[in-house]
């Protein structure tokens, strides 16, 4: 029984439209899978989902073999599962220091403790603790929205196209970022666009093709696979 | 000059007790999204409750007042909850239409109860004060300072409370905000207590200087509105700076104006800001 | 008896009136307007004044009225078109107190809160009075179903297509052609002349107007009117006008089991079942009691 498993979920975002159609998932603990596949793939809609930002019309997701579908976004953040949107991923009027107090809000318990380690861990972050989220610059706001997550200590992390927009330095340090994050015990599971990167980090990738599974398998093997480098990789 | 100076005070007087219910009504905004119009027979109802407590049970204005904004407040929490927050699923503008006519009725249940006749508040008589040719009454000196007091404990509230802050991230980012476990329900009743029960507080401090009735409030909306519009719906410093500015442009159009038309200077000013800045004076939302 | 149901029948028909010019803006292009009573009242003092003071035709005050409140629509519009719609709600509410202001203020044009009487009717005085409330029934009538007429065939026309298409999806219409706003504006002109309009017949049916006939509770009865009868719908429009006039005299009669109460509370309790009313409607059926027949493949 991995961590995180997901069996056959359908969701979209009206009545009418199934962005996900039938989608498996699964990751152990303590490694990094990464969710690849072309636009429109419903990669985004599927960590939306596992979040509890949608609700699956079918299937069955758990955390630790608790079942989460269905549940609100707030109830899940509580177990352990802490999700980073793509975009407005930070609370851009408030400073650095708030929204990290604003990352464990749900559990206020020595906050203070985990806000120091943070900024000690990320002095980027320090150096800007008074300043608002929104004069951040991208990667910056990146690395705040994944020390927001940390604050309640989660089990796993979801990353929504973390490198989305990002310069290839601050990539680099982005997924240099999570693989130490991941490094401490957090199991991730990140959607990208960039598939190289992706690929290079990932111990398992899922690929996603029109709301479906199409491969699966380790990151390494995926990469080497003639066919996905001629679909994803570019070669 | 001396004049201008006295109108200029008025202004500064009239405009930071304009403030508190700007304040109200504008984090209700920042949260909740729609212009919320009840605002208005709720602070009438502040007055009145704040009129029984100093009339019929002796107590001073400065107590009395807190009794006004506990009653606002509630009115507030318990209307929204009843009347606007099943609405809102259906549109905010038909929430912003439905406080429309919830305003309607909550000026008329305080007229039912007590009338069309205007009242004054028990004040101790006191004189003026004056000073380089300009008056101000102790009783203004009082308002005053519960307007800055009121604000002073919003300002403090907002920046230094776990309540507070989670307010400010709902307002910033609703959908983080419900990611990061904060629940926007409980939210949304302490900013419609919070903020109605500041309505109240300003309803009385309006009756204070004049008298009420239960056109008090609905008289003093297109100020509210105006202030709140200046400094961008949904900031709650623009609403200090649009409230004082407000005030102030009000009192100075005297010196062109016959005194009726007061309230009209706020619907100008809306007009204009929003012709020339539509983000208001500090910015939309800024906090 | 006639008499009675006369008068209830024209009042019927200028809200009914008002009631579709509220579906254009409100329940077509989905723009709210709060200050209904403001463009209202334009329209009944413009034409009051033409035929009373300076002693023109009826018809030309008409015209003027709807010319003028349109006008004053077109301004309106013009500042609130670009933004959200709570900001619309705001500046149009502020728009009905600010002409109640200057109608009980400038007393050289509007003899203030006294109001202007002796506004003169068509064939008043020169035909017995029951004769003239039925020829101005006719007249008023003739007016709606005119009215009704242009805005149904409006709704099939290209332009109402558009404006459904603006309610429904601001940005998708905006990314359709940058034309939204003129038709934003087009919309809310002819709305607001056709308010001008209602308040000009008032006028002169009732031969008196007073800045306490244009409070806000006006604005409710047509809201309410519009919702009632079913948002989007001109058959509602008029259906929920007429359950106005029923309500409003249904109202008269909570005298008759509240008798120890007086004058004012029983105003304030009628105020509040109608207020009340209002909030039930948008509460528990906000498609109304004729709801919008939307022509087929238009909603997704």
């Amino acid at each position: 029984m991995g961590l995180l498993s997901v069996a056959g979920v359908v969701a979209g975002y009206s009545a009418a439209d199934e962005i996900l159609k039938g989608v498996d998932l699964d990751v152990e603990a303590g490694e990094i899978v990464a969710i690849i596949g072309p636009n429109g793939a419903g990669k985004s809609t599927l960590l939306k989902t596992v979040a509890g930002l949608l609700r699956p019309k079918a299937g069955t997701i758990a955390l630790g073999g608790q079942r989460i579908d269905g549940r609100p976004a707030r109830e899940i953040s509580t177990l352990g599962l802490a999700f980073v949107p793509q975009e407005a991923n930070v609370f851009a009027r408030m400073s650095v220091a708030e929204n990290l107090e604003m990352g464990g809000y749900v559990d206020p318990r020595g906050a203070k403790h985990k806000i120091a380690a943070l900024l000690e861990r990320f002095p980027m972050l320090a150096e800007k603790r008074r300043q608002a989220a929104r004069t951040l610059s991208g990667g910056q706001r990146q690395i705040l929205a994944m020390a927001m997550a940390l604050m309640v200590e989660p089990r796993i992390l979801l990353l929504d196209e973390p490198s989305a927009g990002l310069s290839p330095v601050a990539a680099e340090q982005l997924f240099a970022t999570i693989r130490a994050i991941n490094r401490e015990g957090v199991a991730i599971a990140m959607v990208e666009q960039n598939a190289h990167e992706a690929l290079a980090i990932a111990h398992r990738a899922f690929i996603l093709v029109d709301g479906r599974n199409s491969r699966s398998g380790a990151g390494a093997a995926l990469a080497a696979d003639p066919e996905v480098k001629r679909l994803f990789l570019g070669a | 000059m001396t004049e201008i100076a006295q109108l200029v005070l008025n202004g500064i007087i009239a405009g930071t007790i304009l403030a508190v219910p700007a304040i109200g009504i504008t984090a209700i905004y920042a949260v909740l999204r729609f212009p919320n119009f009840a605002v208005s027979s709720i602070a009438t109802m502040g007055a009145f409750a704040g009129y029984v407590a100093n009339v019929s049970f002796g107590l001073p204005a400065a107590a009395a007042i807190l009794v006004g904004f506990l009653l606002a407040g509630l009115v507030g929490v318990v209307s929204d909850e009843i009347v606007l927050k099943p609405i809102r699923r259906n549109g905010l503008l038909a929430a912003a239409i439905a406080s429309v006519a919830l305003t309607l009725a909550l000026e008329n249940v305080v007229r039912f109860f007590f009338g069309n006749d205007l009242r004054s508040y028990d004040l101790p008589i006191a004189r003026d004060w004056r000073f380089l040719g300009l008056r101000i009454g102790p009783q203004q000196v009082e308002n005053l300072a519960i307007a800055l007091i009121a604000m002073a404990a919003v300002f403090l509230f907002l920046a230094f409370t776990r309540m507070g802050k989670a307010m400010r991230a709902v307002a910033d980012n609703p959908m983080l905000a419900d990611i990061k476990g904060i629940n926007a329900d409980t939210v949304a009743r302490i900013v419609n207590f919070a903020g109605m029960g500041l309505a109240g507080i300003g309803g009385m401090l309006i009756g204070l200087d004049t008298s009420i009735d239960p056109l008090t409030g609905f008289r003093a909306i297109l100020s509210i509105f105006a202030a709140a519009v200046l400094g961008g719906l949904g900031s709650v410093p623009g609403a200090v700076v649009g409230a004082l500015t407000i005030g102030i442009a009000e009192e100075l159009s005297l010196l062109i104006l016959a005194p009726p038309y007061r309230s009209a200077v706020g619907f100008v000013a809306i007009l204009l800001v929003l012709t020339l800045r539509p983000r208001g004076i500090l910015g939309e939302r800024a906090y | 008896m006639t008499d009675y149901l006369v008068a209830m029948l024209t009042f019927a028909a200028l809200y009914g009136l008002m009631s579709l010019a509220l579906n254009l803006v409100w329940g077509m292009a989905g723009m709210i307007n709060l200050g209904l009573v403001g463009f209202f009242a334009l329209g009944g003092y413009a034409s009051a004044l033409l035929t009373h003071r300076f002693g023109l035709p009826i018809p030309v005050g008409l015209a003027a009225a709807f010319l003028f409140a349109g006008a004053c629509g077109v301004v309106v519009a013009l500042v609130t078109a670009r933004l959200r719609g709570d900001y619309l709600a705001i500046v149009t509410l502020g728009f009905a107190e600010v002409v109640r202001i200057i109608a009980s203020n400038e007393i050289w044009l509007t003899n203030g809160t006294d109001g202007i009487s002796g506004i003169p009717g068509p064939l008043r005085g020169e035909v017995p009075p029951a004769t003239f409330n039925l020829v101005y029934l006719l007249i008023v009538l003739a007016v709606v179903a005119i009215a009704f007429f242009l805005l149904q065939n409006l709704r099939h026309s290209p332009f109402g297509r558009v404006l459904r298409a603006i309610r429904d999806d601001d940005q998708v219409a905006a990314v359709a052609g940058k034309w939204v706003i003129a038709f934003k504006i087009e919309a809310f002109a002819i709305s607001s002349g056709m308010l001008g309009l209602a308040g000009a017949l008032y006028g002169h049916y009732t031969s008196y107007i007073a800045p306490d006939a244009f409070v806000p509770l006006v604005t409710i009865y047509i809201v309410l009117a519009l919702s009632a009868g079913g948002t989007g719908s001109n058959l509602g429009a008029l259906c929920g006008a007429l359950l106005i006039v029923f309500f409003q005299e249904g109202t008269r009669f909570i005298a008759a089991w509240a008798p120890g109460l007086g004058a004012v509370q029983l105003a304030a309790l009628r105020e509040i079942a109608i207020s009340a009313t209002l909030i039930l409607i948008l509460r528990f059926r906000p498609q109304g009691l004729l709801p919008e027949k939307l022509p087929r493949l238009a909603k997704r």
